[in-house]
């Protein structure tokens, strides 16, 4: 198991505020489905959102991790709607006893693009920042440092259990584990293989939690960090931009609702 | 005792320690089960195990938490469930805490009670932000349920109880027998343990 999202570089989308890009994406995220003109709001901050990775050079790897994750989805999405969309009625086209309708096909299309849209947001943040550094920021921001812990470790812990988990598939195979073959066998293959697994990793928890408390894990005293993530003023009234416009789209919207606008 | 004191005592260090050991129980325990193609996910057996021995709130942050890791990492349309995944946490220990699971027919009634209150949450975002659809397996259930005249929402419901009644009864049980079958050494240092073990 990688970090398989980051995408190591040095552009300027790389040098960011770690929290600067994640309220963008919040901001986009929010827009996407709550904004006015639902197909503009859908559309835009994927633009925006693809033309700020095409500047910082990783457009390609995200356009690719959004084909390779919404493929199946889109696929299934024109083909269920398209066929058996609730709202059909405008008739497209005729497949044997299937029927194409026009409101189907729309609607998987406001799906897609939104999701489209979401993905390309979110990857901005993720495929640019190493969790590690997200974290950290999140800490210099403010979070608990027990709320950090608890997305820091299983980052570190993943590739660990990762390869234990091999061990334990290799030494219960060469005890004539079948891991392939019918249900039943395969049932059978999950206990030798997950057992082990759990209890040591919970054998471990004691450990770990002791090691914690040794280094004044739960001390209230400040803690001191080897490295700083630079944060700059201008990004900070940035951030605040970026969620007054989400708020204002969001109000907008919820106010031409209630009046009926739609 | 106060919610606060509660809190305090339900996120020790240990709890904190055990949180995160379950959070990757959680993921790596999902990959093997895809690797052997079970039709189950058991994706979520480390936050019923946390809810089981550290209760509601600390197994539904374990729940929360794993799928933000996973969206951090791998795909980020599983951080959209997140808070699907908390809801499990939180209706195990719930279920915990009321006695449910003392015995193996309220483990059962325990997985019921887990798909009702999951799909309350994983309803609403299934249809409002997917359309009803994963690409998944299920999503054949969606189709035929529409194809015989249902509307896009009754179609999600009984696909996403369909597709998780199953799963849900089984990590029940599997979280229960792990905590029976923990070392007493362990189990005194849990908070809430006494609410499932006889």
């Amino acid at each position: 198991m990688t970090l398989g999202l980051y995408t190591a570089g040095d552009s300027w989308l790389h040098r960011l505020f770690p929290i600067t890009k994640l309220i963008f994406s919040l901001s986009a995220i929010a827009i996407i489905f709550g904004g006015p003109n639902k197909w503009l709001s859908a559309i835009l901050p994927g633009v925006i959102s693809i033309l700020i990775l095409w500047s910082a050079g990783i457009a390609w790897r995200a356009l690719k991790l959004i084909v390779q994750l919404l493929t199946p989805i889109a696929v299934i999405l024109f083909i269920v709607h398209g066929f058996f969309g609730p709202a059909n009625h405008q008739i497209l086209m005729r497949l044997g006893p299937f029927v194409l309708g026009q409101e189907g096909l729309m609607y998987a299309s406001l799906i897609v693009v939104r999701l489209v849209s979401t993905l390309a947001s979110s990857l901005l943040l993720v495929t640019s920042t190493h969790p590690g550094s997200l974290i950290q920021a999140l800490e210099q921001t403010g979070l608990s440092r027990k709320l950090v812990y608890l997305l820091g470790s299983p980052l570190l812990l993943l590739p660990q259990m990762a390869r234990r988990i091999q061990t334990i598939r290799s030494a219960q195979q060469s005890r004539g584990l079948e891991t392939q073959g019918n249900l039943l066998q395969r049932i059978k293959a999950l206990f030798p293989l997950v057992a082990p697994l759990v209890f040591s990793a919970l054998v471990d928890v004691e450990e770990r939690s002791l090691a914690l408390e040794v280094r004044g894990f739960s001390a209230p005293t400040p803690k001191t960090n080897l490295t700083e993530i630079p944060d700059t003023t201008k990004q900070q009234v940035l951030r605040w931009g970026m969620i007054v416009i989400a708020v204002c789209f969001l109000v907008f919207e919820f106010w031409r609702k209630r009046n009926g606008y739609d | 005792m106060s919610l606060k004191e509660q809190l305090k005592k339900d996120f020790s260090t240990f709890t904190l320690a055990l949180i995160a050991v379950a959070i990757v129980l959680n993921i790596v325990i999902g990959q093997i089960v895809s690797l052997l193609k079970l039709p189950i996910f058991l994706d979520s057996i480390g936050t019923v195990l946390v809810a089981l021995v550290a209760g509601p709130w600390a197994g539904g942050l374990t729940g929360l938490l794993t799928n933000l890791i996973w969206g951090l990492i791998t795909d980020p349309v599983a951080a959209a469930f997140a808070p699907v995944a908390m809801i499990i946490g939180i209706a195990a220990g719930l279920c915990a805490k009321y006695g449910l699971f003392k015995k193996w027919w309220g483990v059962i009634i325990s997985g019921v009670i887990i798909t009702v209150a999951l799909s309350i949450i994983a309803i609403p975002i299934r249809v409002y932000m997917f359309g009803g659809i994963t690409g998944s397996g299920a999503d054949f259930i969606t189709a035929y349920l529409l194809a015989t005249g249902k509307d896009l929402f009754s179609a999600v419901i009984i696909t996403v109880i369909t597709d998780n009644l199953l799963d849900k009864i089984v990590t029940a049980f599997l979280a229960w027998f792990i905590v029976k079958g923990l070392p007493k050494r362990f189990i005194s240092r849990t908070p809430r343990a006494n609410a499932v073990l006889e």
